[in-house]
């Protein structure tokens, strides 16, 4: 047994002793009305390259001809095609233009990568080679970005809960001006459970609008304007279940509702990658993705053959990570 | 006058370290928080399951308050 395998099991002995519940029986509850569909992996077989492999993949963007992922520890955009083949990597770890520490979001408009640099507290416009085009500083550590329109940008933000509650929405224009600011964080005075209630995923709508979905506790889609503004809160159909997971934390004992651990939307329909729960009753990446009207109500739900940690639709493909951290391509066949 | 030179370097001395020291503390807190923001941020991006992003997150709210009391 490794280190990082005993380090990981030292881990869920600890976490059980703390005392987590078992998955209740609803979490498992199936509707014969939700229509199943199954997938066939497309992904392209034989040796990669090691610049290939993401070491660790935490967003995820495409356009017409690419599939671009942000590689937070290789300080890197990882830059596929969407056949799944590996094709070029821009951005190197640093902190000059076009150097990146822990890009933790990507977005694509127009051939340019809009990439929120984290550890630099910067947002940064690189062409598809690498090359830095402009970029703006950021007053926090920026989360994830999404280009709503050649100048508005959404740039979302975990806050530690340290200032109070802060703001998780910002909407950029291109030159870095703040336009405006929104969904207000929420800190209860613990930093530990402030983190997950705090954790958002967003993903961009039709005609510059998006849509942020909380990753627990809360059963509705946000859809915002391109300009911040609340539109609509959309209700999640209750026959997509949380699953529930008491925390490991001190004092009372707090139980968060896992919601959705990826989210994307495609053509009129949302796609929430369900969390999971492990051999260890704790809640990791699922292997399902469910497929929502424009209402929030259930319409299908989407086996795949492995665990993803992220997931985006784009017609009939799916693109996701694998828990091995490779890009997988999967048809869905309805 | 020996004695009022050193009454004033004291004071001098004094008066300095009123100035420095706040200046260090509020430095290094600012290093502690830097720190604290980046550790979080590892452990929320981990893509991990969460009894193990919870514990990860506790270590960081450990290293904070060490920094800030220890300095280290």
């Amino acid at each position: 047994m490794n280190m990082k395998t005993l380090w990981e099991r030292t881990i869920v002995v600890l976490a059980l002793a703390a005392g987590l519940p078992c998955p209740p029986a609803h979490a498992f509850a199936q509707d014969s009305s939700i229509r199943r569909y199954a997938v066939e992996d497309v992904t392209p077989a034989g040796e990669k390259p090691d610049e290939a492999c993401l070491a660790l993949a935490v967003s995820l963007a495409f356009d017409a001809d690419r599939v671009y992922v942000a590689d937070a520890e290789d300080c890197a955009i990882k830059i596929f095609s969407k056949s799944g083949r590996f094709a070029a990597t821009a951005g190197r770890k640093g902190q000059g233009p076009g150097e990146l520490s822990f890009p933790s979001g990507v977005s694509v408009l127009g051939g340019r990568l809009f990439v929120a640099d984290k550890f630099n507290r910067r947002i940064q416009v690189l062409d598809a080679a690498g090359r830095y085009l402009s970029g703006f500083a950021v007053p926090f550590s920026p989360d994830r970005i999404i280009v709503l329109a050649a100048d508005r940008i959404l740039v979302t933000h975990n806050p530690t809960g340290r200032q109070g509650s802060e703001k998780r929405l910002h909407v950029f224009d291109r030159a870095g001006r703040l336009l405006q600011e929104a969904l207000p964080s929420q800190p209860s005075g613990d930093a530990v459970y402030d983190a997950f209630l705090n954790m958002i995923l967003a993903a961009a709508g039709p005609r510059g609008e998006f849509f942020i979905v909380r990753r627990c506790q809360e059963r509705t889609i946000l859809r915002y304007g391109g300009n911040g503004e609340l539109l609509e809160t959309i209700p999640v159909d209750e026959r997509y279940v949380f699953k529930p997971l008491t925390l490991p934390v001190q004092g009372p004992r707090k139980t968060i509702d896992g919601f959705c651990w990826d989210f994307s939307f495609d053509r009129d329909r949302f796609y929430l990658l369900a969390p999971a729960y492990t051999e260890e009753k704790d809640l990791g990446p699922g292997d399902q993705i469910s497929v929502l009207d424009a209402g929030g109500r259930l319409e299908a739900r989407i086996d795949l053959p492995v665990r993803v940690g992220k997931a985006a639709v784009d017609g009939d493909r799916i693109y996701a990570v694998d828990r091995e951290g490779d890009l997988r391509v999967f048809r869905i066949v309805r | 006058m020996k004695k009022a030179l050193l009454l004033a370097l004291a004071g001098l001395i004094l008066f300095s370290s009123l100035l420095f020291f706040p200046a260090s503390v509020s430095a290094r807190a600012a290093a502690c928080y830097d720190d604290y923001t980046v550790c979080r941020a590892r452990a929320l991006d981990m893509d991990t399951t969460w009894v193990k992003v919870t514990i990860y997150l506790t270590v960081c709210d450990v290293a904070l308050g060490r920094c800030l009391v220890l300095g280290f």
